[in-house]
């Protein structure tokens, strides 16, 4: 088992940080008046993690009985799509977006299904079934609004958890029915005593100081990805001393290895290696956002000031045209020539007037 | 007038002289020859004729200007009162003297100036051509001339001598012109009278033919038919293409004359075509060949319609045809083919039919496979059918005439049924040569001046389609153009654009256009200059948009213009975000309106990058490979999230949360590759180090939990390897190179390593075994439980080697189920004789009466904890 899934909270009181939320989940969970709620918060904080321990709270540890289902529905236009349902005797947990566009159906089917069953258990703590959406934020404006009305007219049976990264992509009827509660990324210290805790229960021996400040700043809030690391570093130091070197994510270097390149020469012969890079990022089926937004970063370290500012406002406006367009290279090589061109005017220091309206 | 023509002795200049001359008379010259040329049926003659007559007429008013004006008058007159009164043809052969005068005065010029063998030469072509074109063989009067004997003789290979009796030929009324030009090669060989008899028999047969036709439809036709029906092959020896492609579909309907014709008439030759097919003929009761459907098939305009004609003709057959007019359902073939085929015969004719389906592969909709599936009913249903004749006189009658079903694509969906029982013969397009050989004879016959290079350049833009050609032609001389490669070239623009190819496009972007095209299209300065209509249309033709774009995005950055500040390519680039955003909003909300524009996103490129001798633009590529590369990669992300999900299932783990997509690019797959790499020895399991131990053990726990392995390969030098199964390792490979930081494990740890998963595995199966059966045991036997006793065998790898055994020892005996009673499978007591059997250790029954029982309980170790009863009596 990896220490990610074997160290992690089984209960609201095992939860390490964010203490008051634990407190007012508590408190809901034990006033028998449940609301739908929406959990939203950075990658890695512990979104999932305090779903499933408040799921504990109210039902007990019946719901950590799970079975996985995977169930086929059709589309209208007859296409079988398969998803994946993990469900306890009190819960249900579907990813909708697994789906894609076609994540309505699933969401309706499902929602009515579990909303017209009462619950069956006489023993169970609650009246009511929980549904637990995960990704909610990348759900599509049909299920969404599919979903509006179901929240309320089977209130009594069921209640909501959304699980998102942002709440920008959700659609206002939605927020308005849920409680938000907002999971904020552990701070390095918060991350620290976590580390500790699961050197301690691993018997992993002690964590090196240095070692847990580089796995903090690296993971940047990221929980999961702090004690991925830390394992990584574990099975591949298993003494952990010596000097140590944190591992970064191979895609990740291999953007820092990009943005260098755009810096060093600006030529044609170079945008053809960027692009063969690109082309190599795309195939590790990195998502091109994540590309443009670490490449970026990394170049928005090698260049002047003035230029900074110019740099992330052009990557920003064709992440977003890459999202209306299908050919995500294009567009990745459209902010690398950018990129390149207001280098090149910095660095000749040319007149740069007339070039924001140059398109 | 007269004095003006003097020194003409060019036929295509002489035949200039009545229009020029512009009097009365010398149009009146002219009047003979329109009359001859009107014959409706038999171009080739009049044509012949009409040189002949001229030349000698020229000749003669070349002459006459000099000498005997007198006499080229009265020539003329003649003529025109024969044909002011058209009414009284019987006075066409008197009429004879008519051409009489021609030929003292060829004779005339002959003597003086000795240009005549030259005309001859001249004219000889014609007479080959139009031998050639009207088919219209030899008739008699050329037998005697060419072959004077009846018979040939001829010697075998072995030396014997064979005889070949030359068959009469059919008479045709119309004058030949092959003799006309032999004639005027040895002129002077035929005394005069004799010429002159022929001159006029001939006019007057001709005359008299034109008599018996219905004159209305003769002239019509002349004028108003389509010029690929007015030279549509009639014979079999007048198709263009393939020879033996004719002969194998002409063989095929040759292989029926048994059943259709009866024995006698090509028996002999069948036997001799081919002995093999001859046997299996014999095994048809009706000397059917072995397939019943001939398919045709290859490119329209190639002629596969009117070989079917033609032959079917040449065979003795009337066509029956079905094409694409007619609706082709299976109801079709009930109604129409069917009865056509039992009556045998078409109506009102005397002749056997033969069905001709024409554009077969266009039958598409709702009941075209019905219809196919009819019609194959229709063979070999009826085959059977046919053998079966003989027991039942009721059933249908047998197929008993060919049938020729013609389509253009030869793996059209709806054939697929027909293929495998017809015989199949491709058309392919005949070489450019003989097209364009075909196309300036025809020219030739409809006086249209066609230059060799502009034939074949028809010819290649229709891609060897002669109907094609010959509408084209036609166009083009309805409007009195002379057919120059440029008319050729906008007559057929329409073709052009449909089989421009994308690449060819591209190529135009990035290079302005060549001097040639520019001159062949016609184009000003100023014309060159635009481009934007030219390009755009181009691209739009292709329908190859999405292509085109990424050709150009992958070709802009190897241009070689100077860019210091990369604007262009800023440029550049908007314009493809421009298209993709375009069509990606095209495709997402199917707004198609924004089509049109698509293209002129693209066109941009052009002011950009065009540059003479450039690169030429490549196949664009990179983007299919990464997208044969992504799909790769995906299905191993896809293997790893089923995996750690059962992997779930199985060790009731909570690996959900690491299988979004996200989390797992970017997080779990580059760190799980970390984690299952430590640095490990290649020792052996048994004299690892405690903290090996561990560290292994752990990456085994880890590894079964995720569910992968280390599958044993062969590599490609033939040594063993174990490969990560699935190969998450792709995730930390780029470029090629893994990451730095990761070892690359040895054979000998990763041999160490599968063995310990493998044995994990089984020792988890034989646990979960082990527990579904403890839940059951109260309804099996004993024995079942052994048996997943011996199943743990396998764990012993990973625990002290005497455990198990121990195990077994004390667990042995507890397999007696003591305080039940037992029962079988299905519950109901049984014998302790029979329970007993499997159980060598089985105490005896009365054991089971025994009041009190010790409870030995064994928890320890990773396996199977099991409790069981056991009885004192089995530790004594």
């Amino acid at each position: 088992m990896l220490w990610v899934d074997q160290y992690r909270p089984k209960t609201l009181k095992d939860l390490h940080y964010h203490e008051g939320l634990s407190q007012r989940l508590k408190s809901l969970a034990a006033s028998g008046d449940f609301p739908h709620m929406l959990f939203y918060g950075p990658s890695g904080a512990g979104k999932k993690t305090r779903i499933a321990c408040t799921l504990r709270e109210l039902f007990g540890p019946g719901v950590e009985k799970l079975k996985i289902d995977q169930r086929v529905f059709l589309t209208p236009s007859r296409k079988k799509l398969d998803v994946n349902i993990v469900q306890s005797n009190y819960h249900i947990e579907l990813t909708p977006s697994e789906v894609g566009n076609y994540d309505r159906v699933v969401i309706q089917e499902i929602l009515k299904e579990i909303a017209q069953t009462q619950q069956v258990d006489l023993n169970a703590k609650q009246r009511f079934k929980v549904v637990i959406i995960n990704e909610a934020d990348s759900l599509s404006r049909d299920a969404q609004a599919a979903l509006r009305r179901t929240m309320e007219k089977y209130m009594s049976n069921m209640r909501i958890i959304l699980c998102a990264n942002s709440t920008s992509r959700l659609i206002a009827p939605i927020k308005s029915r849920c409680l938000l509660i907002r999971v904020a990324a552990p701070n390095h210290k918060e991350m620290k005593t976590v580390l500790e805790y699961v050197a301690q229960s691993a018997r992993a021996g002690k964590i090196p100081d240095e070692a847990a400040e580089d796995i903090v700043r690296d993971s940047n809030g990221n929980m999961r990805k702090a004690i991925l690391v830390f394992e990584a570093l574990k099975m591949q130091t298993p003494d952990l001393s010596g000097p140590l070197s944190i591992a970064k994510p191979d895609w990740e270097t291999y953007c820092h290895k990009v943005g260098d390149m755009i810096l060093q020469e600006q030529t044609p012969q170079r945008v053809m290696d960027v692009r063969a890079k690109l082309y190599e990022l795309l195939s590790h089926c990195i998502p091109p956002t994540i590309i443009i937004k670490t490449v970026a970063e990394r170049v928005v370290q090698g260049v002047d000031e003035s230029l900074k500012a110019d740099i992330m406002h052009w990557a920003a406006i064709y992440e977003n045209r890459m999202r209306i367009g299908s050919k995500k290279i294009y567009h990745l090589e459209a902010w690398v020539v950018k990129v390149m061109s207001l280098y090149k005017h910095f660095f000749y220091d040319m007149d740069m007037s007339g070039f924001e309206d140059g398109f | 007038m007269l004095s003006s023509t003097p020194g003409i002795l060019l036929p295509d200049v002489l035949l200039e002289v009545p229009t020029r001359g512009g009097a009365e008379d010398g149009y009146d010259a002219f009047v003979p020859n329109g009359l001859l040329n009107s014959t409706p049926r038999d171009l080739s003659p009049s044509l012949q004729a009409s040189p002949s007559t001229e030349v000698s007429h020229s000749r003669q008013s070349s002459h006459s200007g000099s000498k005997t004006g007198d006499l080229y008058l009265g020539l003329e007159l003649v003529p025109n009162g024969l044909l002011g009164e058209p009414s009284s043809k019987q006075d066409v052969p008197p009429s004879s003297p008519s051409p009489e005068p021609f030929r003292p005065n060829g004779l005339l010029s002959q003597s003086q100036d000795e240009e005549l063998p030259d005309i001859a030469d001249l004219l000889r072509p014609y007479a080959r051509t139009t031998a050639h074109a009207s088919g219209s063989s030899a008739g008699i009067s050329t037998a005697p001339i060419v072959l004077p004997r009846s018979s040939l003789r001829a010697h075998t290979y072995a030396g014997q001598p064979v005889f070949l009796r030359r068959r009469a030929r059919q008479k045709i009324g119309v004058v030949q012109p092959v003799r006309e030009s032999q004639r005027m090669g040895n002129l002077l060989d035929v005394p005069i009278h004799r010429l002159l008899d022929h001159l006029s028999v001939n006019t007057a047969r001709k005359l008299a033919k034109e008599d018996d036709d219905d004159p209305a439809t003769a002239s019509s036709a002349t004028e108003d038919s389509l010029w690929v029906d007015r030279y549509r092959p009639k014979r079999f020896t007048e198709l263009l293409g393939d020879e033996r492609v004719h002969r194998e579909v002409l063989g095929w309907v040759k292989e029926w004359d048994h059943c259709v014709f009866g024995k006698s008439k090509t028996k002999g030759k069948k036997r001799a075509r081919d002995g093999e097919e001859t046997n299996l003929l014999q095994e048809d009761a009706l000397h059917r060949p072995q397939e019943k459907i001939l398919l045709l098939s290859g490119p329209p305009g190639l002629g596969k319609t009117t070989l079917a004609h033609v032959i079917a003709r040449q065979a003795g057959y009337a066509v029956f045809e079905i094409n694409a007019s007619d609706a082709r359902t299976g109801q079709v073939v009930d109604d129409r083919i069917r009865p056509a085929l039992e009556s045998g015969f078409a109506v009102g004719s005397s002749k056997p039919v033969l069905i001709v389906i024409d554009e077969i592969d266009g039958a598409t909709g709702d009941n075209a496979s019905g219809f196919i599936h009819k019609l194959i009913q229709l063979t070999w249903e009826k085959t059977s059918k046919g053998r079966g004749k003989k027991r039942d006189d009721k059933g249908k009658r047998p197929l008993r005439r060919p049938i020729i079903c013609i389509c253009n694509d030869l793996y059209a969906s709806s054939l697929a049924k027909l293929r495998p029982i017809a015989r199949i013969v491709r058309f392919t397009r005949p070489t450019d040569v003989h097209i364009v050989k075909r196309l300036r004879e025809i020219c030739e016959l409809e006086a249209v001046h066609a230059d060799t290079r502009a034939l074949s350049t028809l010819v290649g833009v229709t891609r060897g389609d002669l109907r094609g050609c010959l509408n084209t032609l036609q166009f083009i001389k309805a409007r009195n153009q002379e057919v120059t490669e440029h008319v050729i070239r906008t007559a057929t623009a329409g073709m052009k654009e449909a089989d421009s190819n994308y690449l060819s496009v591209l190529n135009d972007f990035f290079s302005p256009m060549s001097k040639k095209r520019v001159k062949e299209r016609g184009l000003g300065e100023l014309d060159e200059q635009k481009y934007i209509d030219r390009l755009s249309r181009a691209a739009d033709a292709t329908g190859a948009l999405d292509r085109i774009a990424l050709g150009c995005f992958e070709h802009y950055a190897n241009t070689h213009q100077h860019d210091a500040t990369f604007a262009r390519y800023v440029k550049a680039n908007e314009w493809l975000v421009a298209y993709d955003v375009l069509s990606g909003s095209l495709r997402a909300e199917r707004e198609y309106a924004i089509l049109p524009y698509l293209s002129y996103s693209l066109v941009a490129f052009y002011p950009l990058f065009q540059e003479r001798g450039g690169h030429r633009v490549e196949r664009p590529k990179a983007d299919w490979e990464n997208h044969v590369k992504t799909q790769a990669n995906q299905e191993v992300y896809k293997s790893l999230a089923r995996a750690v999900r059962t992997g779930h299932g199985r060790t009731s783990g909570n690996y959900r949360h690491l299988i979004g997509d996200q989390i797992m690019r970017l997080e779990l797959a580059p760190y799980i590759n970390r984690i299952i790499s430590p640095p490990i020895r290649p020792v052996n399991s048994q004299v690892i180090r405690p903290e090996e131990k561990a560290i292994l053990s752990r990456l085994v726990n880890i590894m079964v939990s995720l569910e992968l392995r280390f599958v044993q390969e062969k590599g490609e030098d033939g040594q063993l390897m174990y490969r990560l199964d699935p190969p998450i390792d792709v995730f930390v490979t780029y470029d090629g190179k893994r990451a730095a930081d990761i070892v690359v494990s040895r054979y000998a740890v990763r041999h160490l390593v599968a063995f310990e998963i493998d044995a994990q595995l089984i020792a988890r199966q034989a646990d979960a075994v082990e527990r579904t059966q403890t839940r059951k045991a109260s309804s099996f036997f004993g024995a079942s439980r052994r048996e997943a006793r011996g199943d743990d065998n396998g764990d012993g790898a990973l625990e002290p080697a005497d455990e198990p055994r121990r195990k077994r020892a004390k667990a042995g005996p507890a397999v007696d189920i003591a305080d039940q009673p037992a029962v079988d499978f299905f519950g109901r007591p049984i014998v302790p004789t029979t329970t007993g059997g499997p159980s060598k250790l089985h105490s005896a029954p009365a054991q089971s009466e025994k009041p009190y029982r010790v409870s030995f309980r064994f928890s320890e170790g990773s396996s199977a904890a099991v409790r069981k009863h056991a009885k004192v009596s089995s530790f004594l």
